[in-house]
């Protein structure tokens, strides 16, 4: 390891939660403004965990703790590899990982929301790795290489050349940032049916902490989709930013969709379309 | 000294199993259990720390030997028949008096090959054979001594029949020793003959119409094994004249030669590692007790299958018959781990999983290139410290609680913790980086670059997994405390489930190194591409570790919150009132998704294009 992807790595550590953060403005301020309200100031979701960091709640279980600290960890993690230029397939094991402590802390829990939220958060896990990991293997196969910085050294947008992983990578973003139609897992409203689902029993200091690795999650997926144009840093943010309006149009104009439907339609269709891109990139 | 050794781990395994069967008292039985045990273990890393080697002991190399190999080739279907005719079952008696006609034909009327120059050779696959016997076998026949004596109480039988348990189990390590070490083809046909005979003899241990129906089931399965093997090991004799394995998986003696007898020995490993269409053999194999499970059809015995694929690797790589390969077990990945995901038995979500795991490794050695076969055997390895140690942990919750479906699992971890910690770390270990299996699996999927279906079905293998065992952990640690009472568990009984955790642990940090072992020289960098993330990962991982459990301390001394129900909590234990004024009942239960992951509609239509595939294994090669 040199000093340079030492640097990259501290940089990513530090770097990815708070665009997270920022991006969790950013999509208050504009769905406010969608829905024709003022809306929070662009630094509410900081404001927000700072003030949960000072909460002392009673866990809902003595093991959740243990999994909020590993989600983060697992999530952080998964962000310094990207910045530092590693695998992007064991970045997305490991973000994966993340999301798999989240919902064994979920498991733990007493509330029964919390429970029905960790077996949808396993079925959507189910419905998006396949499409995200086909997508990852398209970048891969276009570049030539499974590291980050190829991804990033291609001279033409790889966009051109898998335009079938589009529909694809908007539905992983929809799931990831639990964004309509795919909230299925954890509602933004704790008046609907799953409560807050798999989020239900974590409080206070934990819950802050989920919401921060939840931020590190949100920068590894629109950095991965941001490499469909990578010719520039500035052309790569565009894209998260393009990504990103997408997902809350979306989101504003869509109501919930059932597990089911999301795991039988949806998923197959975007998967079929990323698979269908792969074996042309294969055959070209 | 390298053949007193061989000799150790062949045939003491043998003498200890026969003493076993003479001394019949329990204490005896223990100790030579135990005894041999240290003896594999000692053999084992003896012989380990001179690998590669080649070596000539005289118990495997003389004529006499032979011989024996040649009379076993005509005793195994001899008795494989009669029990057919005994318990008149038709495929087994079709199948035993076809591989009586291959044996025919390979002595009588094929000229004999010239026996291998060494009889053993020990390289980096069947080392890793080897030592995944000596260790994991071990740790499961100490495990079975307390778990037989709970079994036959609990069925109160007037005579013990662990006396003849335990001299096929022991029996059986050193037939699989030998297998590992064998490099001659007949040598390694006896052996593999006298694995089925001991999985037909443990399945049907319990002698319940269900027992004996999956022992019949597993027979005629590993009798077409055994076919195929014969018949590509005929068709060897009689294009090269050769029975020298090391010869024989050289891609050089396989330029313009048609690769049919490599497809049937491959088709044969398929079947012996239960690739779909021929997983109901494994599947029915879980009804007996639980260390014959564990032994034979998760971390042992159906190696076998893969081992005998990694073998002949080298010759199918970049080949037509190695590409269909690597489908026929990307594709068993996919479906057995879709058919995992919609169980709710436990020991059939063990089943499964073993066949998925099995169908990556098969992936591997269809790609054939250094690096997958470096994968595939790494993946062997961890996969049987892994499974061996889930296997155990089922058990002993099964022999708790009275039940082995997942429901009833339930929240197991306030009965019996120290197991159901070691069944959560070991589902974790399963599907989280950096521990082992995960990393294997990265590694396939890279290999797999030049197939673009293979890599989709590991694709959606992968992400199937994880769910299934994210949700079996998390359905072990769910859940109100079932009693405070702790159930009563023996060091017999902890001493190997917690030696197989650390195995577990260990193996998937020495990953990278495992790797760059099996790797030739040329490519041979532990840090070489992402497995240079490893260790960086791994002390991560620690950090993460030491943090968790400090916070887990501290938790656990705080009171909890009363759960969030959408209602007032009531005096009544698991109820509260909620809508309507109504006491509720509070009920849990994972959804299996059957409609989509049932068993009947995959094994139906899996089992189909399997078949073709397997077939198109063989026909590829034909033509």
């Amino acid at each position: 390891m040199n000093l340079t992807t030492f640097y990259l790595a501290i940089g990513g550590l530090i770097l990815a939660p708070l665009i997270g953060g920022l991006v969790a403005g950013v999509d208050r301020v504009i769905t406010a403004r969608l829905q024709s309200r003022m809306g929070p100031p662009l630094m509410q979701p900081f404001f927000d965990v700072g003030k949960l960091m000072s909460k002392v709640i009673a866990p809902a279980s003595h093991w959740q703790g243990m999994f909020v600290r590993w989600a983060l960890i697992a999530s952080l993690a998964s962000d310094v590899l990207l910045a530092s230029g590693a695998d992007v397939l064991m970045c997305f094991f490991v973000q994966a990982g993340s999301a798999c402590f989240v919902a064994m802390g979920a498991f733990n829990g007493n509330s029964p929301y919390s429970k029905i939220g960790a077996q949808r958060e396993l079925f959507q896990m189910l419905a998006y790795e396949p499409v995200f990991l086909v997508a990852i293997l398209c970048m891969a196969k276009a570049s030539g290489g499974f590291d980050a910085f190829s991804f990033m050294a291609s001279q033409q947008p790889l966009l051109f050349k898998m335009p079938l992983i589009v529909p694809g990578l908007i539905f992983v973003v929809l799931i990831k940032l639990r964004k309509s139609p795919f909230d299925i897992a954890a509602s933004h409203h704790m008046h609907q049916e799953v409560v807050r689902g798999v989020y239900t029993d974590y409080a206070g200091r934990d819950f802050a902490l989920l919401e921060i690795a939840h931020w590190a999650d949100v920068t590894v997926v629109l950095w991965i989709c941001s490499f469909l144009w990578a010719t520039g840093p500035l052309q790569m943010l565009a894209v998260a930013f393009i990504t990103l309006m997408i997902a809350l149009i979306i989101d504003n104009i869509s109501a919930r969709l059932t597990w089911r439907t999301m795991l039988k339609r949806v998923a197959p269709i975007t998967l079929i379309l990323a698979i269908a891109n792969l074996v042309w990139l294969y055959v070209e | 000294m390298t053949e007193a050794y061989i000799g150790l781990l062949v045939l003491w395994p043998l003498v200890a199993g026969l003493a076993c069967l003479v001394l019949r008292g329990p204490g005896v039985r223990s100790a030579l259990v135990l005894a041999t045990g240290a003896a594999l273990a000692v053999g084992g890393l003896a012989l380990a720390s001179q690998a590669p080697f080649t070596a000539n002991p005289g118990f495997l190399a003389s004529e006499t030997a032979m011989h024996i190999a040649e009379a076993a080739a005509f005793i195994l279907p001899v008795y494989f028949l009669f029990k057919g005719l005994q318990g008149k079952h038709l495929l087994v008696i079709l199948f035993s008096i076809a591989q009586l006609g291959l044996a025919s034909v390979s002595a009588f009327m094929v000229p004999a090959a010239p026996a291998a120059q060494s009889a053993v050779v020990l390289d980096g696959l069947s080392l890793a054979l080897m030592l995944v016997v000596c260790f994991a076998g071990s740790f499961i026949c100490i495990f079975a001594l307390p778990y037989m004596k709970h079994h036959e109480e609990h069925l109160h039988l007037k005579v013990s029949r662990q006396p003849g348990f335990f001299l096929i189990m022991l029996a059986f390590l050193g037939f699989m020793n030998g297998l590992a070490l064998s490099n001659d083809l007949h040598l390694f046909a006896a052996f593999y003959e006298a694995t089925t005979l001991c999985s037909f003899l443990l399945i049907g241990h319990d002698q319940t119409a269900e027992a004996k129906k999956s022992a019949y089931r597993a027979l005629w399965m590993n009798i077409l094994g055994g076919m195929c093997l014969h018949a590509g090991i005929i068709l060897i004799q009689k294009q090269f004249g050769l029975a020298d394995i090391q010869q024989i998986v050289n891609p050089a003696l396989w330029t313009g030669a048609s690769l049919l007898p490599i497809a049937f020995i491959a088709a044969a490993g398929c079947i012996k590692a239960a690739q779909m269409p021929f997983q109901p053999w494994l599947l029915g194999a879980m009804v007996a007790p639980t260390p014959v499970s564990a032994l034979l059809h998760s971390s042992t015995m159906v190696k076998v299958g893969v081992f005998v694929c990694l073998r002949l690797s080298p010759v199918l790589a970049g080949t037509t018959t190695g590409k269909i390969l690597c489908l026929v077990g990307a594709f068993t990945f996919f479906a057995t781990s879709a058919m995992a995901m919609g169980q709710s038995n436990a020991k059939k979500i063990l089943a499964y999983s073993t066949m998925a795991n099995l169908g990556l490794i098969i992936a591997c050695a269809g790609i054939g290139t250094p690096i997958a076969i470096a994968a595939g055997i790494v993946l062997m390895v961890i996969h049987a410290a892994t499974k061996g140690l889930l296997f155990l942990c089922v058990g002993d919750m099964e022999q708790t609680i009275g039940s082995r479906d997942l429901e009833d699992l339930r929240g197991i971890i306030a009965k019996s913790p120290v197991v159901a910690f070691a069944a959560v770390a070991g589902s974790m270990a399963m599907v989280l980086p950096p521990l082992g299996m995960l990393v294997g699996k990265w590694a396939a999927l890279e290999a797999a670059a030049a197939s673009p279906i293979a890599m989709v079905m590991m694709t959606l293998g992968s992400a199937l997994s994880v769910v299934c065992w994210v949700r079996f952990a998390g359905t072990l640690m769910a859940g109100k405390s079932v009693s405070a009472q702790h159930a009563h568990s023996s060091a017999l009984t902890s001493g190997p489930i917690l030696s197989m955790l650390a195995a577990a642990v260990g193996l998937g940090m020495a990953a990278p190194w495992l790797n760059s072992m099996l790797l030739p020289p040329a490519l041979a960098n532990p840090m070489a591409g992402g497995w240079g993330l490893m260790p960086p990962l791994f002390i991560l991982a620690m950090i993460g570790w030491i943090i968790g459990m400090k916070v887990l301390r501290r938790q656990s001394a705080v009171t909890l919150a009363t759960p969030y129900i959408g209602g007032l909590p009531s005096n009544e234990p698991g109820t509260f009132v909620g809508a309507l004024g109504r006491n509720w009942v509070l009920s849990e239960g994972n959804p299996y998704a059957a409609e989509i992951f049932g068993e009947p509609q995959w094994t139906k239509i899996g089992g189909a294009l399997a078949t073709a595939l397997l077939l198109a294994l063989l026909g590829g090669a034909f033509i």
